[in-house]
Parts: structure tokens; C-alpha cells; sequence
């Protein structure tokens, strides 16, 4: 009974320690972008104080239990998933808060005392498949990589130095996202979609969009500024791009927008608040309803922006936009943006050219990272870095060939761009033919590429949204000047058919072949069976032989019938 | 079995009719060639079109394309603009336009290094505009383009057309159930503008290297899947007519042109192909000459090779494309219909290839049209050719069995013929085979360098070009001196047999690729071919060459050109229309040479490579001197 008791208490003791370990964020930026979009981002983050190393995901409160079990299980450090549908279009848009490839993308840094990785790796593919009800099981190490430079942990690493043998990414470019998958991300959420910022996220309009994204990203990072502890921070992100054109109109509402307006804040968020970007109405002037409670002037890397900030009560809350100015803007493309083709017709030969703007104006190095499928064999000489009509040197190339059915070709190469440049780092690639059975079912739009990866540290922050690499909260954005802002650009995926053989060709053959052998069997077996023997050949023209034939016949009648008439006679 | 026949063996029944019958049997399957082809017109014996790709799904979606007001506005803004700028494009309305619709829009520099003048060269610049689908990543894409003239252009205006695309476009963009990207793209400078995209846009280069720069593109948008190029003359349309011959008689699916001629009579326009619609009689004979008239009126646009409309070029680079080109005043009785019918006929196109799952693979590829409803099927034309290919190899195989033939009545003429078998110098007959062959490569090659020549010399050109091949190919009628076996009719056989067999073989692979153009050669020169024997008639001999003359490519060239110039121009007298044609002609063969330096076009290397050394063996073989002729001859000498 005493030891009941104690037991009982200790449980209260614990459980109350964790409640007070784990904080809660929910946050919706609202940014009217330069051309005639609007950006809509929601960052929902839980930051729970307990070491990664030591926690055993027993028990969680609100940190989602079913993704803690995945990562205690497979040994996982880091972890990132997005899933999208759409393209970013950097140029015109500028840069989101989180990138991410067109299809799913996932990457993940397994601790270091991880003993097989590849094993972990797979596993964890399966374990978020079944979590996001995404194609994520069709990760595996034939299309999957361990990039050197272009993903570093984001998160806190206890050693300097990190092995990229522990980190894997891999992309699925043919993944659909859609409803099944915005679902169980949901219910990853403390509050769910009941109420809170979540309430907002209703398929049948966040799906309508010209870019849709949800993002998972899981890091362990430093609990104060001295480092000594470490915490579990989750951030859970939507990232949505309305488009004017489709809605009808510039102005918008939350309910224009999302199908309803807020209901109230979740009720175990620590912060719950709406900011709607301001900065763009120097060109283009609109108009907020209600009132914003604040006004929040951020200065960072050289750009001056400006955040109306609206606090979630326990009520009804809507926002409406009005806009009032229709003045033309400059459109000003970012430092650094990035497209990506396939080059060549035909089914025989063709080529990969990444072409990157650096439209700064002092030189830029970046990190391009392609993650090509093994059915595109590409030639490593034939790798050329062109900037401006000129050869360029790359300052370094990492390669490792792909091998057929069993690992993709990876290709690392860290350029330095010059200043306000094209630079196209061009590879040709063989068709190839698959085996019968690998090709998919009929109705298919061919064979994808995953988009390559531009990764640099741009000197100025314009465009720029993306979050500090110590901060996990919109709020934690503003004013955050760093010497460098980290933008990993994804291109486009891309379509090639390979040469598919024709399929009925062969029940053709077959066919073919068996009547070739019904025919020789015949004659073949006579030869062999039968003697040859000569015959005396027969002059006779062919009246004479007809008339002996016919004559023969009536003997032959006559004589059966004597036979007959004959036979019963003797009986 | 070949296998269980003994080779040493006496020539069989069937070897033996085949050298009794062998003329007859050439004959009759020459003439079931051309007829088995002339009959494929009528009705029953060809098929109705249909869908053979499901996934298309033409015209289920309820039209709701209603921006026929922005096309007239467009039409209006386009027409003052174009009095403005009389040579070129109104770039900066265009781009405007794009922009303003929410379009992606670049421009596209391209430059033409003159193939017939070094140094020269002729700027253009395409505009295009690409419609980003939501929720997909610029994977796969359609095209509309449409070629820009301007008031100074000689063709008729295709500013409606520029128009209807923009209110189109407009339309477009504001709906979210794409899953391409739609490309907008003006063209400059007809055929030349297209190429010179498609190049930059697929990186590589089709014609010559140097000839076509075609530059750079910044914006790109995944795999073409299909292209539809627009040619509408006039606001209010009553005809459309769809063209779908391509370069190197290529032709698009079958199930886009069945998709285009849905939708204009979902919306109650009337399309028509090669500019003749349906008609329905009640006598047989009008019934199919009503279809072969169009029938040959494809087989000619597709024996040229030469695209008849833009879209022509796509087809190269595996992009399904046809044009529709819109007429103002019907030929044929129907009512007119205005943008909002035309856009909705786009609409209804480009909402059912946005349905497409994969490739236009499903439907035909090979194919001739008697009329816009109905298909004759590669499996039908085919015997076509193949019984005429037929007939000039059974003629060889006829030759060849004769050549081996013993007389078996005295024994020792046996051994004198075998003799002659012996006699054949096979080496020399190759020798003569390849120097023809050699000589058609020459004349295929010599063009760069006789440009070359021409710019040193300061001499124009177009002249010095055709001249010197005009020289060149009656130099090449001297190849017969140097057939020093004339008198050995059976080297000549052999000759012939080499010449029946390739000419056979190179008229089925041609229609494999071609049809139109193999038929062609095929059905004017097969009968003369098979009528050309080494002979020692001298009568016989002249009249074979006078034939075989008419039959030079050149001649052929002229003979085309002049009934072209003849039927254009009616009215001319008869001395006109002969200057007429020799400058037409003139302009052909320069025009087929700068076509293959710049679009890739195989007309020219096809004619100079295989048929003219052809023609040079069957002319070798009609040279061919009997022994007593010779002698006749050397006497004659001896008495002078």
C-alpha cells in the first residue's frame, strides 16, 4: 500500500515535470506576395525539454508520442519531411519559410552510434509512410543519398565534426499529396484541427491552391544560449500560395481563404498568433479589418519589413483584406534562383542542365546537389560547369556512380558563381532499357528526375523569409540579422519516357515461332519416317489419265456390286 | 523447305514459270499496285476514325469559355498596333498582354547565318508566355502558337488568331484544373521562329551546325506533349481546315487530329481537310473520286517533305502538333462562327490533351486521310508499294535465274554459257555501281563548298548554286563512258539486277518513312525501270534512253514545278509561264538545300544520295552495245 502510493505520487511528480517541459506555438504569416499571389504559412512548433538521447517516448504530453516511438526506435537525430504538390516559383515569389521539392522529400541524420544505417534508413521510410500515409516506402538505398555538403544538421550535434555516412535523403518526385496525407499530420497536432490555427486547415480549400506544402521537421537544439542542455523541437509547417487570378479578387478574408475564420486559440498553446506581411503595401495598398494589435517593424540582413501581428483570443476572430491600390510593382528576382531541364529528343541519348541566376552582385558559391535515378545513366566527362559562355572549373566535385537497381547516381558539386551571372552545369545520360517487368502500368506519364538542390549562403536577406537556424517560431525571424542566410533552392522534377518495347510483340513471336515449327515438323517427319522410292513417271496427258481414272471407277463399281450380289449368294 | 531442296538440282516448276511469265507477272503486279492504291479511296475499303486513347475524354466538359468580348477588344488593340510597326512584331503589346494575364513571359533571340551568303545574317525574336498549372511542377506542357505576320508579310494576317490565343490565355489562368503547363508562343519569321524555339528548347540542332543559331530560352516547361498552332484569318470563321503534314512527311496521332475535328463540330463549325469537306453523293464513282481527289491532294503535300503550316517542325522532336487554320469565307456552305466558338474549340482541345495520362502513343502514327472522317491504315497502304517494290524485284530475281540458265538441248552451247557466266567481272560492275554512288555524294556535299566558291568569286549564289548542279548532274551522264563492259550483255544484266534490286529495296524503306514519296517514285518509276533491259535494238535502245531522260530527278523537278506555275498561272501565255517555271525550278532546288542546312529536311539527301546514282545505273544499263553493233561500228571506222 505505502509503496502504492509513492508510486503514485512519483507518477503525478513526472508527469507534472513534463507538462511544465513542453511548450507549444501556433503561428499563421499571411505575406501578399510582389506578383499577384498570396503566401500563407502556418508554423506550428513544440519544443520539449528533454534530452533526445536519453528520453524514452514512454510517456509525452504534448509532443506527438507516435512520431516519438519512430525516432527512438530507428535511433534518428534529425528529421525532415515535406510533402508538396507544386513547384516554388523562386523568381517571382521570392523565398518561403521552409523548401521544399515538388513530391516528398525526406532527410534524416541517424545518431552516430547508429550500427546499420541503411537498415534504420528503410525502416524509418516504412515507419513515415504509415504515419503520413504517404509513398514514403518506396524509399530505399537504390534512390537515396548521403549528400557532404548541402544538408548540415540543422539541430544541435554533439561532435564538431559530422559523418554524412549518417544522413540520408532521398525524394519520391511522382508522390501526389492530398488530403490523406494533411490528416494524420493533423492529428500530430495537440489540439488537432478542433480549434486553434489547425481549424483553419480545411481540404477542400487549402487544396485549391497553386502551391501546397506540409513539412515535418524534428531537431534537437540547445534549451538556453549557454548550450548546456539540449531540448526536442517539432515544427510542424503548411505553406499555401493563393492565387489572385483564381480566387477572382485581391482581397481576401481567413474565411476567403481557409473556408472559415478562427474559433479561438488552442487551448495548450503557449503563443497564438496571426501576422500578415505589411511591407508590400508601399506598392500595393490594402487595407486590414480589424485593426492589428500590433505593429512589428523588423530590420534584418538590410531589409526593413513590416508585420501586423494579431493575437488569438478565446472568440470568433476574423481578417479581412481590402485591397485599395492597384499600382503596378517592380518586381525585383531574387539573388539566387534556379531551373532545371532535360535536354535532347529522341529515345537515345540526352542531357541534364541545371541553370543557375546569381543576380547579386558579387560572387556567390553554392552547393548544387542532384540525386539522379539509376535508370538515367550519366557520363561523369561529360559534366560541364558554363558560366557565361565560359568553362568553369567546379572548386569541388563529389560523385559516386549509381548502379542498377541498387543505388542512384550522386552528383555534389560547389561552384562559384560569378557576379551577376548564368551559370548551366550540363551532364548527358543514356536511355535505357528496363526489364519487362520494371516498366510501370500503361497509363503512366513516364520517368521522373527529382528537382536538384541549389544550396548557398546569400549575403543579403532580400526575399528573404526563411527562419534563423537558432529559432523555431515565426517571431523568432524578425530582427534576426546573421552574417548569412541559408536558401536551398529546388528546381523542377522532370519527365523523360525511356524506350518502352512493344509489348505484344512477344505473344508475336511466339506465335510466329510456333507455326514455323508447326510447319517444318511435318515435312521433317515424313523424310524421316518414310522411304523415298522411285516412280516411274506417267506421260499420259490428261484426258487419257481421267478417262482410265473414270473407267477404273465404273469397274469398280461393278465389280463391288458383283461382289455383293455374289456374297450372299455362297452364304 | 530450303533446306530439304537440292541446290544442284534441275530448276524447278516455279523457276521455270518465272521465266516464262516474269514480264507479265511485273506487269500485273505493278498495275494491282497502283489500283490496289487508287481503290483505297473508296469507302469500304478504308476505315471511319475514332478515339483510341480513352484517357482523352473529348468534349464531355461543359464549355465555359466566355472571354469572346476581351478577343474582339484584343483584335482591335492588335490591329492598331500592327500600323505602327509594319516589318515587325509589336513586342512590347505582346509582352504587356502576357504580363497582364499573370503569365510568365520571355522573349527568345534567334539568329539565321545566312546558308547562302557568309557573314549575312537575319535577327528574329519569338515571344512566349507560359501559363504555370497550380499544384504541378512544370513537368509536362502543351503548346499554342501561333505565327506573327505583319501587314508587309505575303501570306494572309493571323492577327484574330493572336487574339483568340490572348483571351484564351486569359480564360485560362484563371482556372486551377490544369495539370500542364499551357506555353503561349508568337513566332517570327514563319517556319524559321518555330525551329529556332524548338532548338533552344530542346538544346540541340537539327540542320546544319552554324546555320541556325537558335540562342538561349529562360523559361522552360517540361515535356511537350502536344502543340496546336493557329493560323485564323478572320474574326468570324466558316471554315477550319486542319493540316497535319509535317517535315519529312511526318504526321501527328491520329487521335489529335480526330480530337480537333470533334471539337469543331461540337461547336457547329465545319473543318475540312486540304481544303475540301464531306460531300455525299449517290454514284459510286463520284463517291471515291470525291475521296481520291483529296486523298492525292495529302499524297502531294506529303511527297514535298515541306511542313505546310508550323506545326510541321514539332513533329520532329516527337511532339504531336497540327494547325488549324480558319478561313473567313467558306468554300463549302455553312454558317460563320465567332471567338466565342473558336475559344471554345480550344478550350475543348486543350481540356482534353490536360486530361492525357501519357504520350500520344495509342492511335496511328502512319496513316492517309481521304477525307477528315476517314483513315487508311499503314497495314492497308503498304501492299501498295510493296507489290510495285515486288514487281522490280521479281524482274531481278527473273534476270538472275536467266543469267544461270542452261541451255539443256546441245551440250556444248552448256559449257559456252557457263563461260559467259564466267565472263561477268563482277568487280568492275561494283566499281561502276559505287562511282555512281560516289558521284550522287558529291553532288549531295558540293553545295557548302560551291557557296563558298560563290562568296570568293563575288558571284550570286542562288545561280552559281543550281548551275553547277545543273552541270554537275550532265557531267554525270558521262559515267557511261566509263562502263567499259557495254558489250557484255551479261555484265549489263548484272548491272541491271543491282540497280532493279536497290531501287526496290529503297522504295519500300522510303514509304516505311514517307509514304507519299515512295508511292510517287514508285509509281512513275517502276514501269520505265522495269522496261529498261540491256538490249541490242538500237530503237529499242534510244527510246529507252528518251524515257529514262524524263525520268531524271531534275526533270521530274521541272515537269512538277512547271504544272504547279501552269495552274497558278492561268491566264500567263505559255513562253511566261515556261521563264516562270524555270525560276520556280531554280528556286526549288536552292529552297530544298537551305531546308536541309536549317531544318533537317531529307529531301535533297535522299534525291542526291539514292536516287540519282540509281538512275545513273539504270542509265548505264541502257547504253548497253550487242557484240555485232561493235563490230558494225568498228568497221565503219576501219572504212573512214
Amino acid at each position: 500500500m505505502h509503496n502504492l502510493v509513492l508510486f503514485g505520487l512519483i507518477i503525478c511528480v513526472s508527469s507534472g515535470l513534463t507538462y511544465k517541459q513542453d511548450t507549444f506555438t501556433e503561428e499563421l504569416l499571411i505575406k501578399p506576395l510582389y506578383s499577384e499571389q498570396l503566401y500563407a504559412h502556418f508554423q506550428f512548433s513544440t519544443k520539449w525539454d528533454v534530452d533526445l538521447d536519453v528520453e524514452q517516448f514512454r510517456h509525452t504530453h504534448i509532443f506527438p508520442r507516435a512520431l516519438g516511438e519512430i525516432i527512438e526506435r530507428h535511433n534518428v537525430q534529425e528529421l525532415h519531411v515535406t510533402l508538396t504538390e507544386g513547384l516554388w516559383r523562386y523568381e517571382s515569389w521570392g523565398y518561403p519559410i521552409e523548401d521544399a521539392a515538388p513530391g516528398a522529400e525526406v532527410w534524416a541524420w541517424f545518431k552516430p552510434d547508429t550500427i546499420d544505417v541503411e537498415k534504420n534508413w528503410k525502416l524509418l521510410a516504412n515507419s513515415l509512410s504509415g504515419l503520413l500515409c504517404a509513398s514514403l516506402n518506396f524509399v530505399d538505398p537504390s534512390n537515396s543519398v548521403s549528400p557532404e555538403f548541402t544538408f548540415k544538421p540543422k539541430g544541435v550535434t554533439l561532435t564538431q565534426n559530422v559523418n554524412n555516412t549518417f544522413l540520408r535523403y532521398a525524394t519520391l518526385p511522382r508522390e501526389i499529396v492530398c488530403t490523406e496525407n494533411i490528416t494524420p499530420w493533423k492529428k500530430l497536432l495537440p489540439c488537432d484541427s478542433k480549434s486553434g490555427l489547425a481549424s483553419l486547415l480545411n481540404s477542400g480549400f487549402i487544396h485549391n491552391t497553386r502551391y501546397h506544402s506540409i513539412g515535418l521537421h524534428l531537431r534537437p537544439v540547445c534549451r538556453e544560449d549557454a548550450c548546456q542542455h539540449m531540448s526536442l523541437e517539432l515544427q510542424q509547417t503548411v505553406s499555401l500560395v493563393y492565387d489572385y487570378a483564381i480566387m477572382g479578387t485581391k482581397n481576401w478574408s481567413l474565411k476567403k481563404l481557409f473556408g472559415q475564420a478562427v474559433n479561438g486559440r488552442c487551448d495548450l498553446a503557449d503563443k497564438s498568433e496571426i501576422y500578415v506581411d505589411i511591407t508590400s503595401k508601399v506598392s500595393n495598398d490594402f487595407n486590414l479589418e480589424p485593426k492589428p494589435d500590433e505593429v512589428v517593424t523588423s530590420i534584418r540582413g538590410g531589409q526593413v519589413s513590416t508585420f501586423a501581428k494579431y493575437t488569438i483570443k478565446n472568440y470568433f476572430m476574423s481578417i479581412h483584406s481590402v485591397s485599395t491600390g492597384d499600382k503596378i510593382s517592380v518586381k525585383a528576382p531574387p539573388l539566387l534562383h534556379a531551373n532545371q531541364y532535360v535536354t535532347g529528343y529522341g529515345q537515345e541519348r540526352g542531357g541534364i542542365v541545371t541553370k543557375i541566376y546569381n543576380n547579386h552582385w558579387s560572387s556567390l558559391d553554392v552547393v548544387v546537389l542532384q540525386n539522379i535515378p539509376w535508370y538515367v545513366p550519366i557520363y561523369l566527362h561529360t559534366l560541364k560547369v558554363i558560366s557565361d559562355n565560359k568553362e568553369v572549373q567546379p572548386l569541388a566535385l563529389r560523385y559516386i556512380p549509381g548502379k542498377q537497381r541498387l543505388k542512384p547516381y550522386y552528383v555534389e558539386v560547389l561552384v562559384s558563381l560569378p557576379p551577376r551571372s548564368i551559370t548551366s552545369i550540363s551532364v548527358d545520360f543514356d536511355y535505357v532499357f528496363l526489364k519487362w517487368q520494371e516498366y510501370p502500368p500503361d497509363a503512366n506519364h513516364g520517368f521522373y528526375i527529382g528537382s536538384a538542390v541549389v544550396s548557398s549562403y546569400l549575403p543579403l536577406a532580400r526575399n528573404f523569409t526563411g527562419l534563423p537556424q537558432d529559432g523555431s517560431t515565426i517571431a523568432d525571424s524578425f530582427n534576426a540579422s546573421r552574417s548569412g542566410y541559408l536558401v536551398q533552392v529546388r528546381t523542377e522534377n522532370m519527365v523523360i519516357t525511356l524506350p518502352t518495347p512493344d509489348f505484344s510483340m512477344p505473344y508475336n513471336v511466339i506465335c510466329l515461332a510456333c507455326t514455323v515449327v508447326a510447319l517444318a515438323f511435318g515435312p521433317l517427319h515424313n523424310i524421316t519416317t518414310k522411304r523415298l522410292r522411285l516412280k516411274v513417271k506417267n506421260n499420259e496427258t490428261i484426258l487419257v489419265k481421267l478417262k482410265t481414272k473414270v473407267i477404273n471407277k465404273i469397274k469398280g463399281v461393278f465389280s463391288c456390286t458383283k461382289d455383293n450380289d455374289d456374297k450372299p449368294k455362297k452364304e | 523447305m530450303g533446306l530439304l531442296t537440292d541446290p544442284s538440282a534441275e530448276q524447278g516448276k516455279a523457276t521455270k514459270a518465272l521465266l516464262k511469265y516474269h514480264t507479265k507477272l511485273s506487269l500485273l503486279l505493278y498495275l494491282s499496285g497502283v489500283v490496289w492504291f487508287c481503290v483505297l479511296a473508296y469507302p469500304s475499303m478504308n476505315a471511319s476514325t475514332y478515339f483510341s486513347e480513352n484517357a482523352l475524354l473529348p468534349g464531355l466538359v461543359k464549355s465555359e469559355f466566355r472571354e469572346d468580348k476581351s478577343a474582339e477588344r484584343f483584335l482591335h488593340e492588335l490591329e492598331d498596333e500592327m500600323k505602327k510597326y509594319k516589318d515587325s512584331v509589336p513586342y512590347s503589346w505582346i509582352l504587356a498582354k502576357f504580363q497582364q494575364i499573370g503569365l510568365d513571359t520571355y522573349t527568345h533571340n534567334f539568329t539565321l547565318n545566312s546558308p547562302l551568303k557568309i557573314n549575312e545574317k537575319y535577327p528574329g525574336k519569338n515571344v512566349y508566355g507560359i501559363l504555370r498549372a497550380p499544384r504541378a511542377s512544370s513537368t509536362e506542357a502543351l503548346v499554342l502558337s501561333v505565327p506573327y505576320r505583319p501587314a508587309s508579310s505575303p501570306h494572309l494576317t493571323t492577327a484574330p488568331s493572336i487574339a483568340i490565343m490572348l483571351a484564351f490565355a486569359k480564360y485560362a489562368n484563371r482556372n486551377n484544373y490544369w495539370a500542364k503547363d499551357i506555353i503561349f508562343l508568337i513566332t517570327e519569321h514563319e517556319q524559321l521562329g518555330v525551329q529556332a524555339w524548338l532548338e533552344a528548347y530542346h538544346g540541340a540542332t537539327r540542320g546544319y551546325e552554324g546555320i541556325l543559331d537558335s540562342g538561349d530560352l529562360r523559361g522552360r516547361a517540361g515535356a511537350i506533349q502536344a502543340a496546336i498552332n493557329l493560323e485564323f484569318h478572320e474574326a468570324r470563321i466558316g471554315q477550319m481546315d486542319i493540316k497535319i503534314e509535317g517535315l519529312n512527311g511526318q504526321l501527328p496521332n491520329l487521335d489529335l487530329f480526330n480530337l480537333a475535328v470533334k471539337m469543331c463540330t461540337k461547336e457547329g463549325l465545319s473543318s475540312t481537310f486540304k481544303g475540301r469537306a464531306n460531300e455525299y453523293y449517290r454514284e459510286p464513282f463520284d463517291v471515291w473520286f470525291h475521296y481520291f481527289k483529296t486523298l492525292m491532294a495529302m499524297f502531294f503535300t506529303q511527297a514535298t517533305g515541306i511542313p505546310n503550316g508550323n506545326h510541321g517542325l514539332f513533329h520532329s522532336f516527337g511532339i504531336q502538333s497540327l494547325t488549324m487554320e480558319g478561313f473567313g469565307q467558306a468554300k463549302i456552305r455553312a454558317t460563320k462562327v465567332g471567338f466565342l466558338s473558336t475559344g471554345r474549340i480550344l478550350e475543348g482541345i486543350f481540356r482534353s490533351l490536360n486530361n492525357l495520362l501519357e504520350r500520344f502513343h495509342q492511335s496511328f502514327f502512319f496513316y492517309l486521310l481521304p477525307s477528315s472522317d476517314r483513315y487508311i491504315s499503314i497495314g492497308l497502304y503498304m501492299p501498295a508499294v510493296c507489290l510495285i517494290a515486288a514487281s522490280l524485284i521479281i524482274k531481278a530475281c527473273a534476270k538472275w535465274c536467266k543469267l544461270q540458265e542452261t541451255p539443256e538441248n546441245e551440250s556444248g552451247k552448256k559449257s559456252l554459257a557457263r563461260k559467259g557466266m564466267d565472263n561477268i567481272n563482277f568487280e568492275r560492275i561494283i566499281t561502276i555501281f559505287l562511282l555512281a554512288h560516289i558521284i550522287g555524294m558529291l553532288i549531295k556535299y558540293s553545295p557548302q563548298y560551291l557557296i563558298k566558291i560563290s562568296e570568293e568569286h563575288d558571284l550570286p549564289a542562288t545561280k552559281f548554286v543550281t548551275n553547277t548542279l545543273f552541270a554537275f548532274c550532265a557531267l554525270s551522264f558521262a559515267v557511261v563512258y566509263l562502263v567499259s563492259f557495254k558489250t557484255c550483255s551479261n555484265s549489263m544484266t548484272v548491272l541491271n539486277i543491282f540497280a532493279l534490286l536497290e531501287l526496290g529495296t529503297t522504295l519500300i524503306c522510303i514509304s516505311m518513312n514517307n509514304f507519299s514519296l515512295g508511292m510517287f517514285c514508285a509509281t512513275i518509276w517502276a514501269p520505265i525501270a522495269l522496261f529498261i533491259n540491256p538490249t541490242s535494238c538500237k530503237y529499242y535502245s534510244y527510246m529507252q534512253r528518251i524515257l529514262w531522260l524524263c525520268l531524271h530527278p531534275l526533270a521530274i523537278l521541272t515537269t512538277v514545278v512547271m504544272i504547279n506555275t501552269y495552274t497558278m498561272f492561268r491566264g500567263e501565255k505559255l513562253d511566261e509561264i515556261f521563264s516562270r517555271g524555270l525560276g520556280a525550278t531554280n528556286q526549288a532546288i536552292v529552297f530544298s538545300i537551305v531546308d536541309s542546312m536549317i531544318y533537317g529536311n531529307w529531301l535533297y539527301t535522299f534525291v542526291t544520295s539514292v536516287l540519282l546514282p540509281n538512275w545513273l545505273c539504270f542509265w548505264c544499263v541502257s547504253f548497253s552495245v550487242s557484240k555485232d553493233n561493235e563490230k558494225e561500228e568498228a568497221k565503219i571506222k576501219k572504212t573512214n
